[in-house]
């Protein structure tokens, strides 16, 4: 598979290139940059030789051809439009061919102005049409959901969107309907176009057939301000390009990047761009006097200082921080505040998988899924948790990959790839039987031999793998097995950052353990001396310890343990116990009553900084504009609280602070340790099912507040999902609801039988509208669960009509 | 609604297992035929079904059962008389024989559906036998050399409950028979479907 193709001299207009055997007329031209006018014709995409606008001629051949579909040859004499009447000609007939039935409506079309059909005809096609008879005319638009809308009439056929649903995301809701004179984009009747990637079909359309419910007549090219910025969203690390005007966010667009996102972006990162300019944003730095009041970062900064002097302080983030951002929170703890209490993560795996991810001594790419003979998928759903890596691992498939998916709900890879079906808290078990090869004749004695065989496997570990401790150092030992790479996948754009800057009680910027004196010498010599040596506590034990009024002063920057901790009553036990809370984020919401005070920060498109994705690669993002109010970037606000306690961080600029973070965050090689695991033993289930939970990709997450067109679209009521055998046992029915108990407490919810959920387990969404699943949590994701049904909303009651709703109870 | 009966779900389990795995798809015409033949029509409710067996989503289903003049998704009559008004066809006179048709069958201006749900008239691209142009299908059998008179006539004749023999092979019987057979599955299973003839026309998308 690493043969490299045979070149190819050609010609084209005159001039020589080489390129491998393989490539198609139009992409040869590219390279010589010369511009053969195309609409069909997408690089991500299989050629098609839909729309006949690529014409040119080829000396020895009578016909014209299309340069998207021509593969090259040795010796070719290609002449396009440039060089060739013919060529042009032809040309200038099919795009007054493509223009008879569009309505050249471009003055109140959301294209017009950066439309592939507007401009190609300026610039390739005839001035005029000779065509006066009446045009077709459809009802429009039609809505395929409720953000993508279709205008019939502006169609050219290209059919780029709906070979996107069917080569790259697989969710194949669109279709040409009527193939014959009256062919047209359609969706099945009463169906939507539920993808989260339906997006995409949006910027490709090369004409104004598809538009965005976001953005229909709300600006037009020249009166946005554009930035290349960084998608925030989760750590795929999508590169888009965010649009402003008068200073409100209006569009975001994909960026094209082979390493990254190909050309893609999923829909949340596409319309989920209102949360900065939400009502719920604030952008005055408050201190609580009578109330929380407005006050200058100076005051506030002083009044922080004075009450953290000689206090026990604790910091716990989420995972929005820029990679500068958390560099320097983490210098800020452990050099001004001389604490060890700081931590960004949600589940508390440990372990040596963890410590190479923070020394990025495991680097495995975008590509190297792409090119992988075999994947393997533990504890992640990707499509829901990082979208573009789930297209990337379909990508793979399609080149021939094969994958396998371990988890105990079945994601939608489930076209391309065998799922290993296992109740929560079992991966770790399911890996070992994979690392020994299997029982003779079992499904995992063929997934181990699959994996073994293949060139180049991949094994991904997501965050419901590292929900269970040491599990996932059971993944890096059974890569190391197979010879494969290995990446701990996270869910949000700052944990992989979070995590190489030693937002984290044990480890230091780079994966040095704090604990070890070398590797804590080694930050020392640029941060100079730390006061303590030993771990400080996680992120549950400092909710345990603030609590248990163990801390004086606890600082949360862009969290809100209220909902994004896994157990919702003791955040509420440590909010209401330890003394000081300072909150440092774009909004209060539900801390507003807590908050002694409240610092503001800049959102993402803000600012400058970085974001690391999951693969351990930091990309730049640049502001569209400044920041809001007074918010400051976070790193900022940080330098002027070190400043405020008299231990100035010693970096002025964002410059002065990459330079300190380049020295310390160089991929460092970690001598392997055998793991602490000891084995995940024989499963004894006392619990009558396992509850396990994790976010779905549209939720009541902060980031998405104010995206009602995509919540519309994709966002699904609270259910809880059983298998079959196990609602046959409960007496459940699909469509009726149950009880849901746990150690923590209850709620009643619709539910959903499906097989698609392991035996013995259900799956409850961690944050959709109805519940917050961390009431039902005691610190992990995964809790024992008894299900009763409730016959008062049985029969008959489906999900989406529950009056009643699903209610919550601690 | 299911619009097969166990029986016939089992048999279009058969017909998918004919093709080879991982390609079950390619059994989309035979089983389009075999909601066909009970609907009389393929329905939404259809076109659902046929997507849930093969596992694709009704948009595939649809976007193949809408190429094919074969497969009807309107109201439908018991007789589907195609009248070719190709250039060999339309020559010879195909559009007066395409007009007696419909004043025969009492189709509607801008319908295809009789009044009396009976028949459906349409205009074929092709029916491939210009050498006997004008040529009439009446459930896929090719009736030859039609003329505005006898094409009024076979159209009575139906009507009459008559079986006028096509030009080559047996009379074929109404719609639902023939998508059957065209199914591949013996009249014999599943017997005993509702008998039910079109009644109101639905707008065209």
């Amino acid at each position: 598979m690493s043969v490299e193709p045979e070149p190819v001299t050609l010609t084209i207009d005159g001039k020589e290139v080489t390129v491998p055997t393989g490539t198609l007329v139009i992409r040869a031209a590219e390279q010589l940059g010369i511009e053969i006018p195309r609409f069909c014709d997408h690089p991500f995409l299989d050629p098609v030789g839909a729309c006949r606008q690529c014409y040119v001629e080829i000396e020895g051949q009578r016909k014209l051809f299309t340069a998207c579909t021509t593969e090259v040859a040795a010796g070719m004499v290609v002449h396009t439009q440039n060089t060739s009447e013919l060529a042009h000609e032809g040309q200038v007939a099919n795009l007054e061919f493509l223009l008879i039935n569009h309505p050249l409506d471009c003055p109140i079309c959301d294209r017009g102005g950066e439309c592939p059909l507007q401009d190609q005809t300026m610039a390739f096609g005839p001035g005029e049409s000779r065509y006066i008879e009446p045009k077709r005319v459809y009802r429009k638009p039609i809505p395929l959901s409720p953000l993508v809308l279709l205008d019939r009439e502006r169609c050219v056929l290209c059919a780029r969107c709906t070979r996107f649903c069917d080569q790259i995301s697989g969710d194949r809701f669109i279709e040409m309907f009527a193939r014959g004179a009256g062919q047209q984009v359609a969706i099945a009747a009463g169906e939507d176009f539920r993808s989260p990637f339906s997006g995409n079909t949006i910027q490709i359309c090369p004409v104004g057939a598809l538009t965005a419910s976001t953005y229909r007549f709300v600006a037009r090219p020249f009166d946005v301000h554009v930035a290349d910025g960084i998608c925030g969203h989760c750590s795929a690390g999508c590169n888009v390009r965010v649009d402003v005007r008068r200073g409100e966010v209006v569009r975001v667009l994909a960026r094209d990047n082979a390493e990254v996102n190909d050309a893609w972006i999923c829909d949340k990162g596409r319309f989920a761009f209102r949360a900065a300019d939400g009502p719920g944003r604030v952008t005055t730095p408050l201190i609580r006097e009578r109330g929380l009041e407005p006050a200058s970062f100076d005051e506030v900064l002083g009044r922080v200082a004075e009450w953290s002097r000689g206090a026990r302080v604790a910091f716990l983030t989420g995972g929005r921080l820029a990679d500068e951002d958390a560099f320097a929170l983490s210098k800020l703890a452990r050099v001004a505040f001389g604490t060890n209490d700081l931590d960004h993560r949600r589940a508390f795996h440990g372990g040596l998988a963890e410590e190479l991810e923070a020394a990025s001594a495991l680097r495995v790419t975008y590509r190297d899924v792409e090119r992988a003979g075999a994947i393997l998928v533990v504890g992640l759903d990707a499509e829901q948790e990082v979208p573009i890596l789930h297209l990337r691992i379909r990508k793979a498939a399609r080149r021939g990959a094969r994958v396998f998916v371990v988890h105990s709900r079945e994601t939608r890879l489930s076209d391309v790839a065998e799922h290993l079906l296992c109740r929560p808290g079992q991966e770790g078990a399911v890996l070992e039987r994979l690392i020994e090869g299997g029982a003779a004749g079992s499904d995992e004695e063929r997934v181990a031999r699959a994996l073994r065989t293949a060139e180049g496997a991949v094994v991904l570990a997501g965050s419901l793998l590292a929900e269970h401790p040491l599990a996932t150092d059971v993944a890096l030992r059974l890569s190391r097995r197979l010879g494969a790479g290995f990446a701990l996948v996270p869910r949000r754009a700052g944990d992989r950052g979070a995590l190489r800057a030693g937002v984290h009680p044990a480890l230091l910027p780079g994966g040095r353990r704090l604990a070890v004196a070398s590797e804590r010498a080694e930050v020392e010599a640029v941060w100079g001396e730390l006061r303590s040596s030993e771990p400080g506590r996680n992120g549950r034990e400092i909710l345990e310890a603030c609590a248990r009024r163990e801390i004086d002063v606890l600082f949360l920057v862009g969290v809100d343990p209220l909902r994004d901790v896994p157990d919702a009553a003791l955040a509420r036990r440590a909010l209401e116990n330890v003394p000081v809370k300072v909150v440092q984020s774009l909004e209060l919401g539900e801390l507003e009553p807590y908050a002694d005070a409240f610092l503001p920060a800049a959102a993402l498109h803000e600012r400058e900084g970085h974001l690391t994705t999951w693969e351990g690669r930091s990309q730049r993002t640049r502001p569209v504009r400044a920041p809001a109010g007074l918010s400051r970037p976070d790193w900022e606000i940080f330098a002027g609280l070190a400043e405020a306690v008299g231990a100035p961080l010693g970096f002025g600029s964002v410059e002065e602070l990459r330079e300190e973070m380049e020295a310390l965050l160089a991929p460092r090689e970690v001598s392997e340790r055998p793991t602490a695991w000891v084995g995940a033993g024989v499963p004894q289930w006392l619990d009558e099912v396992t509850l396990f939970t994790y976010p779905l990709l549209v939720d009541e997450g902060r980031l998405s507040e104010g995206a009602s067109e995509l919540k519309a679209a994709l966002e699904e009521p609270a259910f809880v999902e059983v298998h079959p055998e196990d609602a046959e046992r409960l007496h459940l029915a699909d469509g009726g609801w149950a009880r849901v108990r746990t150690g923590a407490g209850e709620a009643t919810l619709p539910v959903r039988v499906s097989s698609r959920v392991a035996q013995g387990s259900v799956f409850v969404p961690f944050n959709q509208p109805g519940l917050e699943a961390n009431r039902l949590l005691s610190g992990r994701f995964t809790a024992a669960a008894t299900l009763e049904a409730v016959p008062g909303g049985g029969e008959g009651a489906r999900g989406g009509e529950g009056i009643a709703g699903p209610e919550a109870k601690t | 609604m299911a619009v097969l009966t166990p029986e016939l779900r089992a048999e279009a389990e058969r017909i998918k297992a004919r093709y080879p795995a991982g390609r079950e798809r390619s059994a989309i015409m035979p089983l389009l035929y075999l909601v066909q033949s009970v609907e009389g029509r393929v329905t939404q409710d259809g076109l659902r079904e046929v997507a849930s067996l093969l596992g694709i989503t009704t948009a595939e289903v649809e976007a193949v059962a809408g190429f094919y003049t074969m497969i009807r998704l309107r109201p439908t009559g018991r007789y589907v008389v195609s009248v070719c008004t190709n250039l060999a066809c339309a020559l010879r006179g195909a559009r007066g024989v395409l007009e007696a048709a419909r004043r025969t069958a009492g189709v509607p201006t801008d319908g295809e559906l009789s009044e009396d749900g009976l028949f459906t008239v349409h205009e074929e691209e092709c029916l491939a036998a210009c050498d006997a142009a004008p040529v009439v299908a009446v459930n896929f059998a090719n009736y030859d050399r039609m003329t505005e008179a006898t094409v009024s006539e076979l159209i009575e004749a139906l009507r009459r409950g008559e079986e006028p023999p096509p030009a080559r092979g047996p009379f074929p019987g109404d719609f639902r028979l023939v998508s059957r057979l065209l199914a591949g599955v013996p009249e014999s299973v599943g017997a005993g479907a509702p008998e039910a003839t079109a009644t109101a026309e639905e707008p065209l998308r």
